[in-house]
């Protein structure tokens, strides 16, 4: 179903395309050969700016190895031309082979960088080796690969320089034009989400190993591509082309044309390529010196990179090219059959669970059982291990030992994703949003798991269940699908945290605080919600709260933890009008009796 | 065989003293200074122009290190301050102060190889086999360093409080540290020990504008896989360089100046803490 707001990318690209398509299409006739050279150089550099800028401007991979896989579309043409044959299956093979081997190494760097807990950092590690490794393994083939000196002189198609520029155009055209429609689409907004806040993607459901793993893969084959061009094209290849200099200088250029903005990065790149070119004959080193110092100074001052500035300039200018604000979804109701009701084993079910950090046990063998239908609050002082409870629920990775089972399924050290797949959904304590993006791009993102996100166009409706929906309109939140959630108030970020962890469907609902600082009016619509999931839709609801009034009318079964393991466990009134739950909140000295 | 053992210690000595600057400013500042690898170029130039002048090589470390340490003040203050929030960010704003100092040595000095004195030549004779004595020096010198820095860290009042401001920055602050000047003069002695191991390694091998690169990797590497923390640094060196002389000794030097950036993606990717001392 294509909105309006995707029809209205979709002419974007299609006119900027079209434009851009007729000016490279009539510009070698009115440039210097000596130019349409270094421009055909500079697109292939572009197509892979423009990678660079996915993954670090949308997504935050900060990678210095993009250049690797320029490399390997390019020795992919010259050995398969030096060694092998010439002709045009040839060519395709050689092309084939480029992008396979591309493919490979960036699932290989995926599966390195991106598993469940690898710090940006480490990603950027292994992008940095990466470079380093392939220039290494150039050095040591020797004649095969022309070691130090590369390879030259191999046999290509003769085609006149503006037939390459031609292609080199289009290829940067293209590539071009499908990058802007990914980071407008849905699947664009999940990468921006994984950028802005990972853990609480991850909590969403949001595959965020896969996803960064795929994104390396697509722009390692774009990559690829660009340099088999490049070779072909020059007919020459050498270790520079795949070491880590031209991957810090595809950072560089990105910084400078405006990360998160696409056209920046590739206009940037075109620009300074072509200017260093006709500087650096005259002035090597100085043309250097200054581009380093204009990085360390967009870095500093203006993190954005000069695109933005350029783009206000121009909208201030001319009115129409102005930024329009977003067009937002509309939420439909979706039909939503929780499953609870028909397993055999209870939802959620706690074994024997200790978590401790070093010699500090936070929890000591809590034991617990949540059945469809059921609303287990959790009381306790603070410090009483109730957060850590719930992060060990809901990522297998924290536990120390024990087990936990999700309808009957043994969580095993699945990460927050997978947990999520099984039908847990948790709120944080933290009101714990992505500030950049709107709240209908939020209540997207969490309908990941079960619409998926497409990869090329918006959707105009966004599928809710029924109660995500009350609690929308209870805070109000309904009315501002379009407003950034930095912006919003305390109470409506609450809401729309709840909002989003009902929004992925789940059978277990794991609540932290959901009510802490809100108003009487949106608790008692908060504690609605609750009691029809739990009796129209059979859910398995954990809360945690200090507020006993609020605990009181909505609960079915009270936990009392008290220094990690569980002091009481009862109904609402035993638990309520027990001298040791009073005395524990009071702060004496309890022994443990249950 | 004594050879390669020496060898493997000489390396893992050399290694740990490039590397402690930069270990010194990721502990305490949590920061990635990308810029080391010109900081080491920089303390090369200091023993050429010692050199030059005709001032005795043992003298261009310490000189190395003062140049360095007055710099890192400077830079501090003006690159590094601004990015404290943004750490990604800092990797890149050093990287480019490194292409600044790069370029700036290439516009003084030339881009071709030079060479500095050695303060001393010659072996020393360990019985069967002669060894060269500068890097049996160097070897003494990076043990002192890392002395001093043990000293420094547990014995002095600023080491007290940089390791406040390791620990819990916050809390630091709210026990009236000044966090900001303890970073400032972390950041001088980061560069200037960089400085000065530059100059201490430029006898053993050549002058040119790109020389610190390698060695920034390498040094990146091992911090990474250390943590923050002198005798893991130590211990990281001596497996990781040892691994690299061994690779480079017996099977090929090309592979051997690979050794040290894979074995450590493996190892943390095995363990992302590393060698988990620290």
């Amino acid at each position: 179903m294509a909105s309006l707001s995707s029809k209205r990318v979709y002419r974007t690209v299609a006119l900027g395309a079209i434009t851009a398509l007729a000016v490279i299409a009539i510009a070698p006739f009115f440039m210097d050969i000596y130019t349409t050279n270094i421009l055909i150089r500079a697109f292939y550099l572009a197509a892979l700016v423009m990678t660079v800028d996915i993954l670090w401007g949308y997504t935050g991979i900060l990678t210095f190895g993009q250049s690797a896989f320029f490399g390997i579309g390019a020795y992919a043409c010259a050995l398969v031309f030096t060694h092998y044959g010439f002709g045009p299956l040839w060519a395709i093979g050689a092309l084939a082979i480029g992008i396979l081997a591309a493919l490979a190494v960036a699932a290989i760097v995926g599966w390195l960088a991106f598993y469940h807990g690898a710090s940006p950092l480490y990603a950027s590690i292994i992008t940095l080796a990466l470079p380093i490794v392939l220039v290494q393994l150039i050095f040591a083939g020797g004649r095969w690969t022309g070691s130090s000196s590369g390879l030259s002189a191999f046999p290509t198609y003769y085609w006149s320089t503006e037939t390459w520029f031609w292609i080199a155009g289009a290829y940067l055209v293209l590539v071009t034009s499908l990058g802007f429609l990914l980071v407008r689409s849905d699947f664009g907004r999940i990468l921006v989400a994984i950028r802005e806040n990972e853990e609480r993607a991850a909590y969403l459901g949001i595959p965020i190993s896969r996803i960064k793993t795929g994104l390396m893969m697509a722009s390692g084959a774009v990559g690829a591509a660009a340099g088999f061009g490049y070779a072909a094209f020059t007919n020459v290849v050498a270790p520079e082309l795949g070491d880590f200099l031209l991957g810090t200088e595809l950072l560089i250029w990105t910084a400078l044309g405006g990360r998160g903005t696409l056209i920046g990065p590739v206009l940037g790149a075109i620009g300074i390529d072509v200017t260093a070119s006709y500087l650096s004959g005259t002035l090597p080193f100085l043309w250097k010196l200054l581009t380093g110092i204009a990085f360390v100074v967009v870095i500093v001052l203006l993190p954005r990179g000069l695109a933005p500035i350029l783009g206000q300039a121009i909208g201030f200018v001319i009115p129409p090219l102005r930024r329009k604000p977003p067009q937002s979804a509309e939420l439909v109701p979706a039909d939503w059959r929780p499953i609870a009701a028909s397993f055999d084993a209870p939802p959620l079910k706690i074994d024997e669970l200790i978590c401790q950090y070093g010699s500090l046990r936070v929890l000591t063998g809590v034991n617990a059982t949540v059945k469809g239908g059921e609303l287990l609050s959790i009381v306790g002082p603070n410090g009483a291990g109730k957060t850590t409870l719930m992060r060990c629920v809901s990522d297998g990775s924290e536990r120390t030992a024990g087990r936990v089972y999700v309808q009957g399924v043994e969580i095993g050290r699945g990460a927050p994703q997978s947990i999520v797949a099984l039908g847990v959904g948790r709120s944080f304590q933290n009101t714990n949003l992505f500030d950049t993006l709107t709240v209908a791009e939020c209540l997207m993102l969490a309908r990941y798991g079960v619409d998926g996100a497409p990869m090329f166009a918006r959707r105009a409706e966004i599928r809710m269940p029924e109660p995500a929906l009350d609690i929308m309109r209870a805070t109000g939140l309904d009315k501002v699908l379009a407003t950034e959630t930095g912006s919003l108030s305390h109470g409506m970020k609450r809401g729309l945290e709840l909002a989003m962890v009902l929004a992925t469907e789940p059978s277990v609902l794991l609540l932290d605080e959901p009510t802490a600082g809100l108003t009487k009016a949106e608790r008692t619509a908060i504690g609605h919600t609750l009691k029809r999931l739990t009796d129209e839709y059979g859910l398995a609801v954990v809360l945690i709260e200090h507020d006993l009034d609020f605990v009181r009318e909505i609960s079915s079964r009270i936990v009392v933890l008290h220094q990690g393991s569980v002091l009481m466990e009862g109904t609402v009134e035993e638990v309520v009008n027990s001298e040791l739950v009073r005395a524990v909140y009071s702060g004496e000295q309890v022994e443990a009796v249950a | 065989m004594s050879i390669l053992v020496l060898d493997i210690v000489t390396t893992a000595a050399i290694l740990f003293a490039v590397a402690s600057g930069l270990m010194i400013i990721l502990g305490v500042m949590k920061l990635i200074n990308f810029a080391h690898g010109a900081f080491l170029t920089v303390g090369g130039y200091t023993a050429f122009l010692t050199t030059e002048a005709g001032i005795t090589p043992w003298l261009s470390a310490p000189l190395a290190a003062i140049f360095g340490f007055l710099a890192g003040i400077v830079i501090e203050r003006l690159v590094v301050r601004p990015l404290y929030s943004r750490p990604l960010d800092a990797i890149l704003a050093t990287w480019g102060l490194g292409i600044v100092i790069g370029q700036v040595i290439t516009l003084t000095f030339g881009r071709e190889v030079q060479f500095a004195a050695s303060p001393m030549s010659g072996t020393f004779d360990f019985g069967a086999i002669d060894y060269s004595a500068y890097r049996i020096v160097v070897t003494l010198i990076a043990i002192a360093i890392g002395i001093a820095l043990t000293a420094l860290f547990y014995g002095t009042r600023f080491g007290l409080q940089a390791r406040a401001v390791i620990m819990n920055e916050t809390l630091a602050r709210g026990l009236g540290i000044d966090s900001g000047r303890v970073r400032t003069l972390t950041f001088g002695l980061g560069a200037g020990l960089a400085c000065a191991a530059g100059a201490l390694i430029t006898p053993l091998l050549s002058v040119d504008p790109n020389m610190g690169l390698p060695w920034l990797v390498n040094s990146f590497m091992l911090v990474l896989v250390s943590g923050v923390s002198i005798p893991s640094l130590a211990l990281a060196s001596l497996i990781l360089g040892g691994a690299q002389v061994a690779v480079s000794t017996y099977i090929s030097p090309i592979i051997g100046g690979l050794t040290i950036v894979v074995l450590a993606a493996f190892i943390l990717r095995i363990n992302p803490r590393g060698l988990g001392l620290g």
